[in-house]
């Protein structure tokens, strides 16, 4: 006997059920596997073979490694850049599109900036040290001509950071920028086109109609990217590092890789994966709550 | 993903150098397998007559049980021997990588050739009765990280093929949880002469290496490591131009590399030219540094035994140091990039193609790439191969890392273990055995890695430096017609060059190995004067190895780089004392341990 | 000045209809500052297409930079012999053929309710969390590959298909556009008559045509660039997608971890040209996409919908 109630929500279930049953059978029932994290884990032996119960043995084994400290470090200043800017950026390159009036330019660029999107690392990887190379490169020759030293961008420890971030900017932004556009067009005209009878110039207008338009995608995609705090950029490092920026470039990632993970030590690496999960749960968590506190915004 | 492989610290036991003595064993041998061909021949017709073989039990009925050592005693006398053939068709599963090589020159070009069916996958089939089948198949090497990770997936799913290709800790974890077979007794009784002695050649490390509580439990797939042995490669048309003669010390090394720097070598009125090619990796088999540390009797990354015949790591003794602070001197002076730090074998074998660097230490192969690559930019480009040298003029050491580092396991309980070691010895057989069809299976003109389409691939570790005698045997009598097998293919790659014509000059990079003034030569040389100084370790990783060693690696690399690029020269020492602290000195204990062991 | 007429560009020029007949120096501004920035954005694709049209020896030395050195089509006449290659781009094709119907109609089914008040459906927030804990944890590689494996799905095209049939971020995003769709249109068609699955079809699926042509364009890149699943799951290299059978080799030629015979076989296939060929016609179909899907991004759907 189902209530009143019930029966009007059923649709609901009804509608989750499919989505439900994925996520339960493909990312469920493999989180079960979070449990090598504890335990010195050897492929050879089968996932579901004895393997040894190692309790927090391997937290603290990469706790204790030296330069875990800088590692760490280096990942959240390196991220919470990325983060920062990687919202700021799209959301003015939307802005300023948004006002462009000639619909083929406007296009055209749309598809244009999505384009290093598409790249690999790998190869832009290549790319990049050509162009920023101190002798050769096109950059430091525009600085020459600037009479300005030229820079190490990829072998300067100073520079290092600076040179991941913009980069990863570059490459990202077309793509972030969707996005943005989307939550723009959703915006009511009517709004414009009342602020143009006030007397509204184009910059009250962005600040009092787009962006609060825009206002629940922002919050939204800085919740999700706090999220992803820990996770600096693996391929994109791995690609641009070398030796000489370890100090200011290694990333939790790139350290953990380099360590022989893949062959040798599982059980550390699920560690260091369970120990980002929960950095980011906290972090999530936290500013749900607190949107919801402060901006009466629930995220989800 | 990057291709790495974990490579084991391995040291090397003393390899006891064949020379002559060695030729005329091979000859026996091959005397021995003749005959054996023959009364395995005989055999097989024999039991071929006398109607179905008797417990040879391929019927595939049998079950995936976990049987013991059954498959040692099955079969008849037939099978039973080297190059028996089942009969009927037995099917064994294992996996592989491709590489862009046979994807790409190999089977890109022969039309009628898949993977799964292919002129070496027929000839096992027809002439052992082995069905290859392939679990899966992995893009990319034996040493990239989808393949690594898709054995390890293998392995954690329970899912072993037959035939198991993996690397040293793969192999350590199989054998220590009861995996794979043991091979000891099933190598004794069907390796074919060849193939025991091809495997041999390398003295016993390689199956030291796969040895666990004295049982040998895969098949190693034994790597030269003579093939490691660096020469130095130099413009010879840049030493022309500026009126130099070939280095004989290492400061004729160095003022060759200032030359190469300062005097515009390369005729176009500015200073770009660099004297030495290094790559950030530091190391390895194309602009490293090990041959250059070598004349400085500085050996890193390897195990080295020292008068107490206690084993110590290379990279912490003081002739590094030293010569770390001559390259230091070299960048300071311009004549090493100051940017290599951020630049890989790509990057530096572009400035290689065009004309920038005039030396680099390298391994035998380089003028095949990236040498050539300079030639196809500037038809006057010329480089040859030079022995490493030292400081006093001295012969020096030329160091060599271990290099086996395949293993070829079996799984426990495959109804045909030995069936493996059969796939080893016709693939021997048919490169370098008496019926071998050298043009056909290993090197044929128009896909010169067909022999890579076998799943194993063994061969022998001196088969260059043979070749390259017998090249050149025949080049001092004036007769090359008695060339055959790799020698005769590689000699008709030298005719081509010299011919002058198109087609050859793209084989400029072997004339430049095995022609007179070849890098193989050199080997020769090397080898005939007792110079090669061997990695010691040879084992499995220990477990501090396991836990440590990539730390230690990267920060020695760290280090050195920074000291190269200008930081004080003390901070080695720093190196040394963390080294030691963080694992270091934990690991030559295990090591020595080893070594003590295993004398 | 509204920023969404249609105006050409003369007009934007030369007079401002808000303001006057000034000129409009922050339009010029504007439209320059992008277009440099785009054309940034293209200089490095316009590299690799002018490295796919050179010759081997030429590309090796780094002498290729915006412009083709030594012409050829040699790289391009490879590629299109190799029918791995096309094969490998059909599979991805189906891939997105089956993948990208399947994410969006999952992420509208479940995105619809989530995007209802709790007082309207109890669970929401317990199901909300349930979904959204995925993106955050996961068990690794093995326990992922082991439930593929059991499923039976390795080396078929559903490996490629099902393990991500449930985009959760696009979940998340969709649902908030959901939210913004005005609540008269749903009160409106609940008075008419209409069910919820109804109203979600009829209402809302059509105004967030944007937001769902974002999602499909983010799951059809997606399916576009994985390769790790591809070389993981798939057994034979017939079934791989495009980007696992481009996957080469040697990233970085890092040659002291590389085996000898890694390093032979760089003498032989170190072709920069050809991969840059296939990186080029490897990103074709799915960059050309974007211009396609442009008109879904469509504003006044919304307008249009209350008034009328």
């Amino acid at each position: 006997m189902m209530s009143a109630r019930t029966w009007r929500e059923l649709p609901f279930h009804l509608m989750i059920i499919p989505g439900l049953l994925f996520i339960v059978v493909f990312s469920y029932i493999p989180m079960a596997g979070i449990t090598i994290a504890f335990q010195k884990f050897i492929p050879a032996k089968g996932l579901f073979g004895q393997q040894k119960w190692v309790g927090w043995d391997n937290f603290s084994y990469v706790l204790e490694l030296p330069s875990f400290g800088q590692v760490l470090w280096n990942t959240l200043y390196i991220s919470s850049f990325k983060l920062v800017l990687g919202l700021l950026v799209p959301i003015i390159f939307a802005i300023l599109l948004n006002e462009l009036k000639n619909e083929i330019i406007k296009r055209s660029i749309q598809t244009t900036i999505y384009l290093p999107y598409f790249l690999s690392w790998v190869v832009l990887g290549g790319i990049l040290i050509d162009l920023l190379s101190p002798s050769g490169g096109i950059v430091n020759s525009l600085l020459k001509s600037l009479s300005i030293e030229p820079i190490f961008f990829l072998g300067d420890n100073k520079w290092f950071p600076a040179t991941l971030i913009v980069s990863d900017i570059w490459k990202n932004f077309g793509y972030g920028t969707i996005v943005f556009l989307a939550a723009i067009t959703s915006i009511d005209p009517g709004l414009y086109e009342a602020a143009t009878i006030d007397g509204a110039n184009r910059w009250k207008k962005a600040w009092h109609i787009t962006l609060p338009g825009m206002r629940m995608i922002i919050v939204l995609l800085s919740v999700l990217s706090l999220g992803q705090l820990l996770n600096a950029g693996f391929d994109q490092v791995f690609n641009l590092y070398s030796p000489q920026v370890y100090e200011s470039g290694d990333i939790l990632d790139t350290f953990v890789y380099r360590i022989g993970l893949l062959d040798a030590q599982y059980g550390v690496a699920t560690a260091v994966g369970f120990f980002k999960s929960i950095v980011s749960l906290v972090l999530i968590s936290g500013s749900y709550f607190l949107a919801y506190r402060f901006a009466k915004y629930r995220i989800f | 993903m990057k291709a790495y492989t974990i490579h084991s610290y391995i040291l090397h036991s003393y390899q006891k150098r064949m020379g002559e003595r060695e030729m005329n064993e091979k000859k026996r041998q091959k005397y021995y397998a003749k005959g054996m061909t023959v009364v395995m021949a005989a055999v097989m017709l024999l039991s071929a007559c006398s109607g179905n073989d008797g417990g040879n039990s391929t019927v595939p009925a049998k079950t995936n049980s976990s049987d013991t050592n059954e498959g040692v005693t099955v079969g008849n006398s037939g099978v039973a021997e080297p190059l028996g053939k089942y009969d009927p068709p037995i099917e064994v599963t294992t996996v592989r990588s491709l590489s862009d090589v046979v994807e790409n020159n190999v089977l890109g070009v022969l039309k009628d050739e898949t993977l799964e069916d292919n002129r070496w996958s027929r000839v096992y089939e027809e002439q052992l009765g082995i069905k290859i089948k392939y679990n899966w198949v992995v893009k990319g090497s034996d040493n990239s990280d989808q393949y690594l990770q898709k054995m390890n997936v293998t392995l954690a799913s329970g899912d072993l093929p037959d035939i198991i290709p993996v690397n040293a800790i793969q192999l350590k974890q199989l054998a220590d949880s009861d995996q794979i077979e043991d091979m000891t007794e099933l190598y004794e009784k069907y390796a074919s002469p060849l193939t025991k002695d091809i495997l041999s050649q390398e003295g016993k490390s390689p199956f030291d290496a796969a040895t666990f509580s004295g049982k040998l439990m895969a098949i190693p797939q034994v790597d030269p490591s003579i093939e490691r042995s660096m020469f130095i490669w130099i413009r010879t048309d840049w030493l022309d131009k500026l009126g130099l003669q070939p280095p004989k010390t290492i400061s004729d090394v160095l003022s060759i590399s200032k030359a190469f720097t300062e005097n515009d070598p390369d005729g176009n009125g500015q200073k770009d030219t660099y004297g030495l090619g290094m790559t950030k990796g530091l190391w390895g088999g194309a602009m490293g540094l090990e041959g250059f540390m070598a004349g400085y009797k500085a050996y890193p990354n390897i195990w080295i035994e020292n008068e107490s015949g206690q084993l110590e790591f290379g990279s912490i003794q003081p002739e590094v140091k030293k010569a770390l602070q001559v390259i230091q001197d070299m960048v300071k002076q311009g004549q090493i990039d100051k940017e290599f730090g951020t630049k890989d074998g790509g990057k530096v074998a572009e400035q290689i193609a065009s004309s920038k660097i005039g030396m680099e230490y390298g391994e035998q192969w380089n003028s095949i790439w990236p040498l050539q690559l300079s030639k196809d930019n500037n038809k006057n480009a010329s480089w040859r191969a030079f022995p490493i040298v030292s400081e006093n003029g001295e012969t020096p050491k030329v160091p060599q890392k271990f290099s086996t580092t395949k293993f070829i396991a079996v799984r426990k309980g495959a109804e045909h273990p030995e069936a493996v070691i059969k796939l080893f010895n016709m693939h021997v057989e048919k490169n370098w055995g008496e019926t071998a069809e050298f043009d056909k299976y290993y090197a044929p003109k128009e896909a010169e890695s067909v022999w890579q389409l076998s799943p194993v691939t063994p061969a022998p570790p001196k088969k260059n430096l043979e070749a390259f005698r017998q090249i050149d045997a025949a080049r001092k009598a004036g007769d090359m017609s008695t060339l055959k097998g790799e020698a005769k293919t590689i000699q008709e790659k030298i005719d081509l060059y010299n011919s002058g014509s198109e087609e050859g000059f793209a084989v400029w990079g072997w004339e430049r190995i095995y022609g007179p003034e070849g890098s193989m030569g050199i080997t020769d040389q090397y080898d005939k004067n007792n110079q090669f100084l061997l990695d010691k370790f040879v084992s499995a990783p220990t477990p501090t190895m396991v836990e440590r060693k990539s730390t230690l690696e990267k920060m020695q690399n760290e280090v050195f780089i920074k000291i190269i690029l200008g930081q004080p020269i003390e901070e080695f020492d720093k190196f040394v004392a963390d080294w030691k602290k963080l694992g270091g000195d934990q690991i030559t204990q295990e090591v020595n341990d080893w070594y003590a062991s295993n004398k | 000045m509204s920023g969404n007429s249609t105006k050409s560009a003369s007009s934007v020029m030369y007079r401002s209809p808000g303001t006057g007949k000034r000129f409009d120096w922050f339009a010029v501004a504007n439209a320059t500052f992008l277009i440099v920035v785009a054309i940034l954005c293209v200089l490095p694709l316009l590299h690799i297409i002018a490295l796919s049209f050179s010759s081997s020896a030429a590309a090796s030395a780094g002498y290729v930079k915006l412009w083709p050195v030594d012409f050829t089509l040699a790289s391009y006449d490879f590629t299109a012999g190799r029918e791995g290659f096309w094969r490998s781009m059909l599979i991805s094709l189906e891939r997105i053929a089956i993948g990208t119907p399947l994410n969006l109609l999952l992420t509208i089914l479940v995105a619809y309710p989530l995007s209802k008040e709790t007082q309207h459906f109890r669970f929401r927030l317990v199901y909300a969390w349930i979904f959204f804990v995925t993106m955050l944890f996961n068990g690794g590689l093995i326990p992922w590959y082991v439930t593929i494996k059991q499923l039976g799905l390795l080396d078929s095209i559903w490996a490629l298909v099902l393990p991500g049939a449930v985009p959760v971020f696009s979940i998340v995003l969709l649902l908030n556009f959901f939210r913004e769709v005005p609540k008269e249109l749903e009160e409106s068609a609940i008075i008419d008559g209409a069910g919820q699955w109804t109203t979600l079809w009829r209402i809302y699926v059509p105004i967030s045509k944007p937001a769902i042509a974002t999602l499909a364009l983010f799951s059809m890149v997606e399916h576009w660039n994985s390769w790790f699943d591809g070389l993981i799951l798939m057994g034979d290299p017939v079934h791989y997608p495009l980007q696992s059978y481009i996957q080469t080799i040697v990233i970085q030629m890092n040659f002291g971890s590389m085996s000898r015979d890694e390093l032979m076989n760089l003498a032989l296939i170190s072709d920069r040209t050809l991969k840059a060929s296939q990186i080029f016609l490897g990103s074709l179909p799915i960059i050309a996409t974007y211009p396609f899907l442009q008109k879904y991004f469509v504003k006044g759907i919304v307008l249009g919908s209350v008034k009328g």
